[in-house]
């Protein structure tokens, strides 16, 4: 009653005030359409005046001085629609209903198996990505790479195999040795196919494949939630121990239509080249050798050559741009137009985009066409159903090799420092057979690298690529509280591989006539699921929601190899011509069934219990092939339960165990024969690793603890993480003594744990009515522990043994990543040893062990959004970053041999006093010179990999994008124009530089950019014949009609 | 509301019991489903001769092997070839442990396997039980005279350790096992057993008599230093069981094909032009006007000449035009690619495994010990070098003049300026011993070529032949390399790494440290 007295006392005080100012105090309610219940902090301004307005409180009124004449307020609450209110001159009071949010993620969020969820209710932390953010600024390679800077904790990686590479996609750290430690990717609800084909295991190099997520079309995604432990991502299984990645793609709407045409131009080119001597031409010691492929040669001074290496008179000059130049400004294309529309019965998307993508390398595209079809429909009150199909089609043309062996990239970065392109492009001339056969070349290495023009000319790896995707799903409500889903649903693909070599290619046309392999890869994965969902009101203040299914999973691999190695019609590319065809034909087949149970219990909406159940049979495990897991877990809407100081808003905090399983990998129970061709009948040879007949699921154990706050009105809010998780019995492939006639064995065991924390800050720095100012950002910290391997191994190389430039690890007591590489020794007083001659002593001349250097893993990373809202204009920054970690750089190694890097250009005539001390403790006072220096660093190919390695620390403008929303009259058949410009990769802010500081040189700074990387499995560190980092810009507009 | 219930109770239990039903019921398959259709699960009677095979192809050093298990090792010690790359520090006597682990690795993976898998599934009195012996020694003493002490008798059983046994009794083993072959062979003489699925005589169990006992003969010399009374014996024996006789057809050469990288392991090094003709091969080659130099080498591609360089040069020496490969002599036409000047088939060129000619040469050097196999050093020592001639199609009439030929080693035009290798002619000395051991030994060295395996390890038996010093070493353990040489292989960081304590208890039975300089047990010089 009071409060009405003083409301009735205020209101004659506003009346009275209004009369005056011809203002007026209406006084209102907002309340959520879901459950009529009172929304506290909603703010109320009103349309087309700055500045005014107000919140409601936590019983969700408010009041608020208005214009005397008809006005209109605009209500906004997070989670809701927000809803503009007409207030008639007169009226004084005014209760509004605000329309749920499906849209706003924050608040609604797709969890596991597609279940969606109310945030608040969740037990674990989730974040969601603007599908937005993944379509204004594109990565033309793989829309994982747009995920950089984004995901808290997130570790993205891009292979380095141009458009279409498979990406790394590490949440919370490394947990696995064999397996994948990539993100498990989900679309509707089901785990796609994201298998690689082919990704570098060594410096050697490979030819970076697809993996499954680069087909995804971003124009087609809904949302995406990100579920980075275990726990959230419990129910699916097996490979959602390395975290979720959780895509909704659009589906149809109702009672409306909507065309969207999007149209995008993008523009890329190699940035992060290697940094270049151009002081000094071919050569060794100084003097000139047209035929080398070393830059040892004299100073370039433009004197006149006689004859330059192809026989021709030349000009002794420097070809500073003869690396950049060989690189093409890549162009692409994106074309998409989608089509939403329905009634109350039936809703349709459809949609078709069309990519048309030019790699850096010259030759290199890719062409993807998309078809997606999605209806949805209710029959009537208990039957829904809902399908899709999408059909993609890629062709991806001269995909280029990778690494340090004979491919563009290394070969380009190998031309001595006088050779220009000009001459280079003189790849090849016909012989009296009228056969191509490469024109002499200085290569540095006649045995493995070529003119990097014979490579991109006269060899070719097209991928061409189908693949289908869809799924059927009929719902029927069996009673108002209880509904059953049954799904089915397949994803095949099908990867055609064509290779071939010109003869004369060197490493891969071995035998006259050239090499030519043609290979068929297909994947299909079945996921079919029956899940009850159920929601029950047990007593007022009790409300239980649960699901309960099966799962039946299966996956078959199959491939078939044609291989041409000799071609009987030179250059012929069939296997019709195969001097000596050969066959080889894989196939692998995983099944799962599972059932599982899911349970969340709500106590007033503010205590919430969830707990999960899963049993798994698996096919890659002996009998009885089972085994079960388990997750549980509490939150607490605090802010609910006791009064919290003004203008702190929310607060919830939430505690969770969960144990995943992961059956570990297929046809390794029992020992096995492969047949190769050779002599005389061919050969049978034992599979070189041992058998296990025992083997057991793997289980990684999360606990994690998180709270959520926000305050001011919910302007500003955050969530923080803390998680610890443990993978146990690891399946890890450890060698034996070969002499025990098995090459390594499978053991299960070990413990590696990673804990970490994150943070993620979501905030509108300004609120204006024509500008805002809003920024997220995200940290996250991860640390590495491997607590015990077994008692017979203590180390395991990621790369299977010592790499040419450095060795990753996991090693027990240190961390996931540690690298090892030989070193330049020191004495106990840590001066650096040099020998008598005064050249660096290095690990490697001593026979010690490759030493620890450094982790290939970030220490820290984040990610920092701002977007600036001014009326139509739209700006938005992602400044990103990691901290620590270490990568060696075999690239400069392989080059700082052959005189070519910038630092190499120092001390050409000797000079170069290192002032180490030798193996006594003596000062030596020899100096030597700068080829005596490298060719000691590198051997070449092989190495001493500290000189070489750099701190990959680096912050980094990620992207860049202003668009702007062409005003439309509404009644106009466009509803809507957005154009925008971007830019990815804008500019360094920081970048480390090397770990040595060589006495005379000092630090060198980072060259590279250490995202990119050779493959995307888990042989990481190394840097070696990367195709080099792009920087894009371009173009895009977006049209609604 | 009854309904309902009613219809909740049968519907839902009804489909969690098909999701019961389906998840149990379905596991039936999965043995089927979890088994690669691509391989062969249990190895029966029609399986073996296809592990033969590979084993014979393995422990011949196999196409991707023979360049690290050999090529860089064996047959640059042996001063076949020199090395021309400037990244390999092998020839300068660093040794690279991951590559020469080629020469180990394999035998045990690949070979030890394949026999035990024919000794546990045939009868020890069958024939394709005792070839399995005689390719188990074969495989076997290569990797001992790399290294010495190596892990044997438990060889092949899984474990995570494997011990070490001492080289001497390996070799007492070795004996003992080709003698019980031998035996079980004469027993099933003139049959054939494997046919073509034999890569050395298609299954002629004549020939491996032959051969057994001829590879006998080649370990009894081995030892006839360290143990001579075993030696004599064992080399006696040897010769009386039957010996090869008549090159070619007594010559076991490994067939080697284009398909499924089973290539000749020197070819397929061809065009990589990182070794060349060594500076000692051109000395004696050139002095002695060899029938055989075109046959093992060819012109320089920019000179047109024979030319070789000495092993052990610098980086910066390799810079040299002369120590370029354009300007050395590629190994012979059947291994080089048609491109560098061989022929079409390079890859299939069937490899060495032991030859009729180094039967001859090993009699002779036994019959200068007064051991009785069947003639004199003189009579040996020209058949010696009558079948190896033989072997590589050189006439009669050219293997006459040869063997009566004066002429001696001439001083190789290579970048250090070299000295001649020697002095000794070809015509056998008709008093001196010293002499008459160097050319028993030097003719052995040029028949064996390009079996770099054999010839190094004789080479450190025997020291009766010259090679030059290596001109220089990185080796710091080798310091003066005019009066120390390299005598082994250290044992390999791979098994420091995986087999450590088995490799520590070697340490004793190698009788030295694990050095490059220790000699082997029947190293008596």
């Amino acid at each position: 009653m009071l409060r009405l007295k003083q409301f009735l006392t205020l209101l004659c005080l506003l009346v009275g005030t209004a009369l005056f100012a011809q203002n007026r105090v209406i006084t209102g309610k907002v309340l959520s359409g879901k459950d009529n219940s009172a929304i506290s902090g909603a703010s109320i301004i009103i349309k087309g005046s700055a500045n005014s307005g107000t919140t409601t409180g936590t019983d969700g009124s408010f009041s608020l001085s208005v214009p005397g004449g008809a006005t209109t307020i605009s209500v906004s609450s997070i989670g809701f629609v927000l809803q503009d209110v007409n207030v008639q001159a007169g009226q004084n009071s005014v209760s509004v209903v605000l329309v749920e949010d499906t849209k706003q993620l924050g608040e609604v969020v797709v969890t596991a198996l597609g279940i969606t969820r109310q945030s608040k209710t969740l037990v674990y932390a989730t974040q969601t990505i603007k599908p937005a953010q993944l379509t204004e600024v594109r990565d033309p390679n793989n829309v994982l790479n747009s995920l950089s800077g984004k995901i808290a904790n997130a570790v993205v990686t891009q292979g380095s195999g141009g458009p279409g590479s498979g990406a790394r996609i590490v949440l919370r750290g490394n947990r696995s040795i064999q397996g994948s430690n990539n993100a498990l990717i989900v679309v509707d609800g089901v785990p796609i196919t994201n298998d690689t084909y082919g990704t570098a295991g060594s410096d050697f190099g490979s030819v970076q494949g697809s993996d499954g997520a680069s087909n995804i079309n971003p124009d087609d995604i809904e949302s995406v939630t990100v579920l980075r432990g275990a726990s959230a991502a419990a129910l699916y299984g097996s490979a959602a121990g390395n975290g979720v990645i959780v895509i909704t793609t659009k589906k149809g709407t109702r009672d409306r239509v909507s065309v969207t045409v999007n149209s995008g131009v993008q523009f890329e080119q190699a940035y992060a080249l290697p940094k270049v001597q151009n002081s000094y031409g071919q050569g060794n010691g100084g003097v000139f050798d047209r035929k080398s492929g070393e830059s040892w040669g004299p100073k370039i001074d433009g004197h006149a050559l006689d004859s330059n290496y192809l026989g021709n008179p030349d000009v002794y000059t420097s070809q500073p741009d003869n690396i950049k130049d060989f690189f093409r400004t890549g162009v692409s294309f994106n074309n998409s137009i989608g089509v939403a529309a329905g009634g109350d019965k039936v809703q349709t998307y459809l949609s078709y985009t069309n990519n048309n993508i030019q790699g850096i390398v010259p030759g290199n595209d890719l062409i993807r066409n998309t078809v997606n079809l999605r209806l949805s429909t209710q029959l009537n009150s208990k039957w829904s159903t809902d399908a899709k199909l999408t059909y993609m089609q890629q062709d991806i043309k001269n995909r280029p090799r990778t690494g340090e062996e004979n491919a563009p990239t290394i070969d380009i970065y190998n031309i001595p420092r006088n050779v220009s392109l000009t001459n280079a492009k003189n790849y090849d001339f016909v012989n009296v057979l009228g056969v191509s056969t490469p024109t002499y070349w200085p290569s540095t290495l006649a045995s493995i690298y070529q003119n990097p023009y014979w490579m991109i000319h006269r060899t070719g790896i097209n991928e061409s690529r189908d693949r289908l995707q869809g799924f059927v799903s009929l719902k029927y409500n069996i009673t108002d509280w209880l509904n059953v889903t049954g799904r089915a649903n397949l994803d095949r693909i099908n990867t055609k591989l064509d290779q071939y070599y010109y003869q004369g290619t060197i490493l891969w046309a071995s035998q006259p006539g050239g090499y030519y392999s043609k290979t068929n890869i297909q994947t299909t994965q079945k996921w079919a699921d029956l899940i009850f969902e159920g929601t029950n009101k047990l007593t007022d203040d009790l409300k239980l929601n649960y699901h309960a299914g099966a799962i039946f999973f299966d996956y078959l691999y199959e491939d078939n190899t044609g291989t041409a190695n000799g071609l009987n019609v030179t250059n012929k590319f069939s296997l019709n011509f195969a001097s000596n065809p050969e066959l080889n034909q894989n196939s692998t087949e995983i099944q799962t069934q599972s059932l599982f149970g899911q349970a969340s219990l709500s106590w007033k909406d503010k205590i919430f219990l969830d707990a999960s159940l899963r049993n798994d049979w698996d096919s890659r495990l002996p009998k009885p092939y089972s085994y079960p897991y388990y997750s549980v877990g509490v939150s607490a809407i605090i802010s609910d339960m006791v009064k919290l100081p003004e203008n702190w808003s929310y607060l919830k905090a939430n505690i969770n165990y969960a144990e995943v399983g992961n059956g570990g990998q297929a046809q390794i129970l029992t020992s096995k024969y492969t047949y190769s061709q050779g002599a005389g009948n061919g050969f049978l040879q034992r599979s070189s690793t041992l058998p296990i007949p025992g083997l057991k699921p793997e289980i990684v154990k999360n606990l994690e603890i998180g709270v959520e706050s926000r305050f001011i009105n919910n302007r500003i809010g955050f969530t923080a993480t803390f998680y610890k998780s443990n993978s146990f019995n690891q399946l890890l492939l450890v060698p034996l003594p070969p002499a025990s006639g098995y090459a390594n064995q499978y053991i299960n065991a070990g413990n590696i744990q990673n804990e970490g924390f994150e943070f993620v800050l979501n905030g509108t720095v300004i609120k204006n009515k024509d500008f805002n100012w809003d920024v997220t950002l995200n940290f996250a910290l991860n640390r590495n522990k491997v607590i015990s391997l077994s008692n017979d191994l203590k180390t395991v190389y990621l790369s299977g043994g010592y790499g040419r430039s450095g060795t990753p690890v996991v090693k027990e007591g240190g961390s996931y990543g540690d690298l090892l590489a030989y070193q330049w020794a020191r004495d106990p007083k840590g001066n650096f040893l040099v020998t008598a001659a005064g050249k660096p002593l290095t690990t490697d001349i001593l026979k010690e062990d490759q030493g620890l250097i450094g982790n290939f893993n970030p220490k820290e990373t984040f990610g920092f959004t701002n977007i600036f809202n001014y009326k139509a204009f739209s700006l938005r920054i992602l400044i990103d970053g990691r901290i620590g970690g270490t990568v060696i750089s075999g690239t400069e190694m392989n080059l700082a041999f052959s005189g070519i890097p910038e630092a190499t250009g120092q001390y050409r005539d000797g000079g170069w006093a290192l002032g180490g001390v030798d193996t006594t403790g003596a000062a030596v006072g020899k100096t030597i010179s700068a080829q005596d220096f490298w060719q000691t660093a590198s051997g070449k190919r092989y190495g001493v990999g500290e000189f070489f390695a750099y701190d990959m620390t680096n912050f980094r403008i990620r992207e860049l994008s202003i668009s702007y929303d062409i005003p439309m009259k509404s009644n106009k058949i466009i509803k809507g124009a957005r154009i925008s410009a971007m830019a990815r990769n804008v500019a360094w802010l920081y970048r480390g530089s090397s770990l040595l500081d060589i006495p005379g040189l000092g630090k060198r700074k980072m060259w590279f950019d250490p995202d990119m990387s050779l493959g995307n499995g888990n042989f990481q560190g190394v840097e070696y014949g990367t195709l080099p980092a792009t920087r894009s810009w371009g173009f895009n507009l977006k049209l609604t009609f | 509301m009854k309904r309902s219930k009613l219809f909740f109770n049968t519907r839902l239990q009804l489909a969690f019991l098909c999701c019961i039903v389906v998840s149990f019921s379905c596991t039936k398959k999965y043995d089927d489903i979890n088994t690669d259709k691509n391989s062969v699960a249990t190895i029966g009677p029609a399986e073996l001769p296809f592990l033969f095979s590979k084993a014979q192809s393995t422990a011949t050093e196999s196409q991707w092997n023979y360049q690290v298990a050999q090529n860089l090792f064996a047959d640059q010690y042996a001063q076949y070839f020199g090395c021309t790359a400037t990244y390999f520090p092998s020839d300068r006597l660093t040794i690279r442990m991951d590559w020469v682990g080629a020469a180990f690795n394999p035998i045990y993976t690949d070979v030890v396997p394949q026999l035990q898998s024919i000794f546990k599934a045939s009868d020890p009195s069958s024939p394709e039980y005792a070839m399995a012996q005689t390719m188990w020694v074969l495989a076997f003493h290569k990797v001992t005279d790399y290294w010495g002490p190596i892990p044997y008798f438990q060889a092949g059983v899984p474990a995570v350790s494997v011990p070490y046994d001492a080289q001497d009794k390996i070799y007492d083993d070795f004996f003992a096992k080709l003698d019980s072959a031998n035996t079980v062979l004469k027993a099933h003489a003139g049959e054939n057993h494997f046919g073509n699925y034999d890569l050395f005589y298609g299954g002629d169990v004549n020939k491996w008599i032959k051969f057994t006992n001829s590879l006998r003969l080649r370990l009894a010399i081995r030892i006839s230093k360290v143990n001579p009374d075993k030696a004599k014996t064992e080399a006696e024996t040897a010769f009386a069981g039957g010996v090869m006789t008549a090159s070619p057809d007594d010559d076991a050469l490994v067939q080697r094909s284009t398909k499924g990288g089973d290539g000749n392991g020197l070819s397929i090094m061809s065009d990589w032009n990182e070794f060349r003709m060594s500076a000692a091969m051109e000395s004696v080659l050139k002095g002695y006007s060899d029938p055989r130099m075109s046959v093992y080498f060819l012109p320089a591609v920019a000179t047109g000449q024979f030319d070789g360089l000495r092993n052990g040069l610098t980086v910066k020496q390799l810079g040299d035009p002369a120590n370029k490969a354009d300007n050395l002599s590629h190994a012979g036409a059947r291994w080089a690619s048609p491109a560098a000047g061989g022929i079409n088939d390079y890859l299939a060129t069937p490899q060495q495994v032991m030859e009729t000619a180094e039967v001859y040469f090993l009699r002779a050097e036994g019959s200068m010990l007064g051991w009785s196999l069947g003639g004199t050093p003189k009579d040996l020592y020209e058949a010696g070098i009558t079948n190896s001639m033989k072997q590589w199609g050189i006439s009669a009439a050219a293997t006459t003049a040869y063997i009566n030929s004066t002429a001696t080693p001439v001083a190789p035009n290579d970048f250090l300026h070299s000295p001649a290798l020697t002095n000794i002619p070809v015509k056998f000395d008709a008093a001196n011993q010293v002499i008459q051991r160097e050319q028993i030994a030097t003719q052995k060295w040029l028949a064996l070529y390009p079996d770099g395996i054999e010839a190094w390890a004789d080479y450190r038996r025997g020291h009766y032949n010259k090679l030059y010093p290596v001109a220089n070493s990185d080796n710091p353990d080798i310091p003066d390399p005019t009066t120390q040489w390299i005598r082994r292989i250290p044992f390999l960081l791979s098994e420091q790494q995986v087999n450590g304590p088995a490799v520590e208890a070697a340490g004793a039975l190698l009788g030295g440290p694990d050095k490059v300089t220790t000699a082997l047990w029947w190293d008596k010089n």
